[in-house]
């Protein structure tokens, strides 16, 4: 039988070896199965290769082997290497416990690879492709996708989506009902009692079969509520399309990401159906659901996977594609270490992007210049990877590309993406804001700035299976040259830099204020650079910030201003901060607000008494209890195991409460707060205790919003005096 | 991913703690104008880094004398404007 239709999911099947859904452009749900053999190898001195081959003769099922050639990455030509082929992956995990335990000595490659992306990696298939295929039964003979994850604009399949959403915050209090929706239908089902609410479900599972269901807590309390529910019931759900398969529960984690803590939510994954836990999955809150669909084409990962990985995660594995499409072997255990360098070599090279300190104040008519994704950018042009610029550090003063005969393995999985992120930024600037790719457009552009972001920082991840730190320090070095480059050609227009970071710089120049005026240095930088770069915009008006501790002291990325559309833009303070309230971010977003009127810096002044009216009303608002307490809770990490602190934070403390209210914290899990007066100085939001509100600590709060506010006024050339006494906070 | 070199704020950072005990022991209006010193000097960390001098006190120094020979610049500047006044 021929069929169309899109892809949908891929999983093992025991023996059967791979089972794949396709939704068909008749609009039927189908499952196949295909048998997909999966091969590992293993290097080594060729004496103990052959001991291998004997030991794996031996076994009771012994697997296929060959003797054959493949590329690693971190050695200069081809490799004899083993080849260990099984029928599915359960013996092959089987297989290599008992082969790495007996022969530990040898090297391995591609072992821990998810099946998904092998199979991608087969046939040039990803998820949600449209594909031709061949069945016979139910067999799959053929598979032929029809698009690449590079096309701008793919008609997705008409999935059918089921929301599924406790009425309230399982975190906060005891939810009593299931709220559910479908299209235009909706329904409410009580919790409690189990049995009707089961069926119910149940016959509403049945009436709309979901492609994917969305929920909210779903990962952390929804389901496995539902699931005691139905197992004390003795009443199955159907969630799994797929009745030979048990839902798949993979615990909760915390892990250490960029120097923090990051707690990452137990998850529930449905087999022939999604499920996508909003609050779980990674960036939702950024892109939606179209973001989700966007990272699985590119990065080829299960949607329900890709929606809750990381982005490293997904850009480890476009290469691990890359890799396994050019017969590039990835390790199993990256034994790769830093090159030797001396001291002075390593002062030179052990530097991040440059970062100056701005020139503190107001400035009018600044404009902002950024490089476009420079860093992924700077490894495509100058074909920065692991294996190029692994040996030499290459001839940043001169932008002079590392030398190959082809493209690295990471300019080569970059290139597509980026320019596929540049079509579509290019787009998006052309669409009115009423057409309806405009959304779409932009969540996806969002889902590839996270992976081309990411790709910068795994690069020099030592455990990452294609990172190489001189790679990682190539790539700051050439953008540090460009940068530099790029402050030199607006200065040879006598433009004055007020500030560089990393990527991008703010210039000014007397009596230019139009976009069109800054041409000539946006030409000068490309023609310097050969880089592309495009104006943000101009700012009617910027302030950079000095310290908070110094003022005398400029600090990187801590600034505000208008652009001329009337937009503001907002860096480094606490409006910007995840651990701000609510209250106190939005004081400061509608002070912004009243000065983004100013056309100039001079007008800025004549919004001071809307301003003092303003901050009069919040303060009042406070004191006299006005504002909700969800608008006060600060919300903060806890940062390490309780027994960890040797002063409690105030994260820390509130953790404690819920502790004792029975309640697990974990490393790296927000905890929500209320500040209040006396000890410990907080009230756990979460903990279901009774609050009593006149322990609320008025003026701690008073405190931060009279901060935050002072931090927008003070380049203003007011002090926290002036301010404050026209205000109530006296 | 991490550095092994420590960054250059940070570089700066342990400069001025090992200038403690020298400024504690300077008169107060002495200390306000170290402070001055050290203020200006932190505002072209960027080029320090970026000129990895093993010994980045040097580069600190530059930065101070450049901020003070902007200073006396400046006044230089307007001392002539009166006089022509």
């Amino acid at each position: 039988m021929k069929l169309r239709g899109w892809l949908f999911d891929i999983y093992p099947a025991g023996q059967d070896g791979a089972a794949i859904w396709l939704i068909g452009e008749d609009g039927k749900r189908y499952q196949f199965l295909q048998p997909f053999p999966l091969t590992f190898y293993a290097a080594g001195p060729l004496h103990r290769l052959r001991d291998l081959w004997r030991f794996l003769s031996r076994q009771d099922k012994p697997p296929m082997l060959s003797r054959t050639e493949r590329r690693d990455l971190f050695q200069s030509g081809p490799i004899p290497v083993m080849g260990i082929t099984v029928g599915d992956q359960e013996s092959l995990q089987g297989i290599f416990l008992k082969t790495q335990s007996s022969f530990p000595d040898l090297d391995y490659y591609d072992v821990d690879l998810n099946l998904a992306l092998r199979y991608s990696a087969r046939y040039q298939t990803f998820p949600l492709a449209l594909c031709d295929l061949e069945t016979e039964g139910r067999q799959i003979k053929a598979v032929t996708p029809l698009e690449t994850p590079w096309e701008m604009d793919s008609a997705l399949p008409p999935l059918r989506i089921l929301r599924l959403e406790p009425d309230s915050d399982p975190n906060h209090s005891q939810p009593a009902r299931l709220e559910i929706q479908y299209g235009r239908a909706s329904y409410t089902l009580p919790l409690d009692p189990a049995r009707p609410l089961l069926m119910d479900l149940n016959a509403i599972l049945k009436q709309y079969d979901p492609d994917l269901i969305l929920t909210r807590w779903g990962d952390t309390w929804l389901m496995p509520h539902l699931f005691k529910l139905s197992r004390d019931a003795n009443i199955p759900i159907l969630f799994n399309r797929d009745r030979s398969q048990e839902v798949a529960i993979l615990d909760e984690r915390s892990y250490f990401s960029y120097g923090q803590i990051v707690y990452r939510g137990q998850q529930v994954h449905f087999f022939g159906r999604w499920h996508i836990d909003s609050n779980n999955a990674l960036l939702y809150q950024d892109f939606e659901l179209d973001g989700i669909y966007e990272t699985a084409r590119v990065t080829r990962l299960p949607v329900q996977t890709s929606a809750r990985v990381s982005p490293g995660t997904g850009i480890s594995s476009m290469q691990i594609i890359t890799a396994l499409q050019q017969g590039i072997l990835v390790p199993w255990r990256k034994q790769q270490g830093e090159r030797f360098k001396t001291a002075l070599d390593l002062i030179h090279r052990d530097q991040g992007g440059l970062v100056y300190q701005p020139l503190v104040g107001v400035h009018e008519n600044v404009a902002e210049l950024d490089f476009v994704s420079m860093y992924p950018g700077l490894m495509v042009r100058f074909n920065i990877s692991p294996e190029t610029a692994g040996e030499t550090a290459g001839d940043p003063e001169n932008l002079a590309p590392f030398p190959g005969d082809t493209p690295g393995l990471v300019p080569q999985t970059l290139a597509p993406l980026l320019e596929k992120r540049l079509k579509l930024k290019t787009r998006i600037r052309t669409l009115s804001k009423w057409d309806i790719r405009l959304k779409s457009d932009q969540a996806r552009a969002t889902a590839h700035k996270w992976l081309l972001v990411t790709c910068f920082g795994y690069l020099g991840y030592k455990n990452a299976r294609f990172g190489r730190i001189e790679a990682h320090e190539a790539v700051t070095a050439y953008g540090r040259e460009a940068l530099l480059r790029a402050k030199e050609s607006a200065e040879g227009l006598d433009c004055t830099v007020l500030q560089l970071y990393v990527d991008g710089l703010w210039i000014k120049h007397a009596g230019w204020k139009n976009p069109g005026d800054f041409v000539p240095v946006l030409d000068a930088i490309i023609g310097n650079t050969r880089l592309p770069i495009v104006l943000e915009g101009v700012y009617r008006w910027i302030a950079f910030l000095p310290s908070r501790q110094d003022q005398r002291v400029p600090v990187p990325n801590r600034y505000f201003g208008v652009f001329q559309d009337g937009t503001i833009k907002v860096r480094g303070v606490e409006a910007r901060r995840r651990d701000t309230a609510q209250f106190i971010s939005r004081a400061q977003m509608e002070i912004l607000e009243i000065l983004a009127r100013a056309q100039n810096a001079i007008e800025l002044p004549n919004y001071l008494p809307l301003v003092k009216e303003l901050i009069r009303e919040r303060s009042m608002d406070l004191k006299a209890g006005r504002i909700p307490l969800e608008d006060l809770i600060i919300s903060q990490r806890l940062g390490r195991e309780l027994e960890g602190y040797k002063k409690p934070s105030p994260a820390a403390r509130a953790a404690h409460q819920l502790i004792q209210t029975g309640k697990q914290v974990k490393p790296g899990q927000r905890v929500r707060f209320l500040l209040t007066r006396g000890l410990p100085g907080v009230h756990a939001w979460d903990s279901q205790v009774p609050l009593d509100m006149r322990s609320l600590n008025i003026p701690l709060y008073s405190e931060l919003l009279k901060r935050a506010i002072h931090a927008i006024l003070q380049p203003l050339g007011l002090s926290q005096h002036a301010i404050f006494q026209a205000s109530l906070f006296k | 991913m991490g550095r092994t070199i420590p960054s250059i704020t940070l570089a700066f950072l342990e400069e001025q703690d090992s200038l403690k005990r020298f400024r504690r022991a300077l008169r107060k209006a002495d200390q306000q104008a170290l402070d001055d010193l050290l203020a200006a000097a932190r505002q072209h960390l960027a080029p320090a880094g970026y000129a990895a001098y093993p010994l980045p006190l040097e580069t600190f120094l530059l930065a101070m004398l450049l901020e003070e020979h902007k200073e006396v610049m400046r006044l230089r500047t307007m001392v002539e404007s009166r006089d022509r006044e």
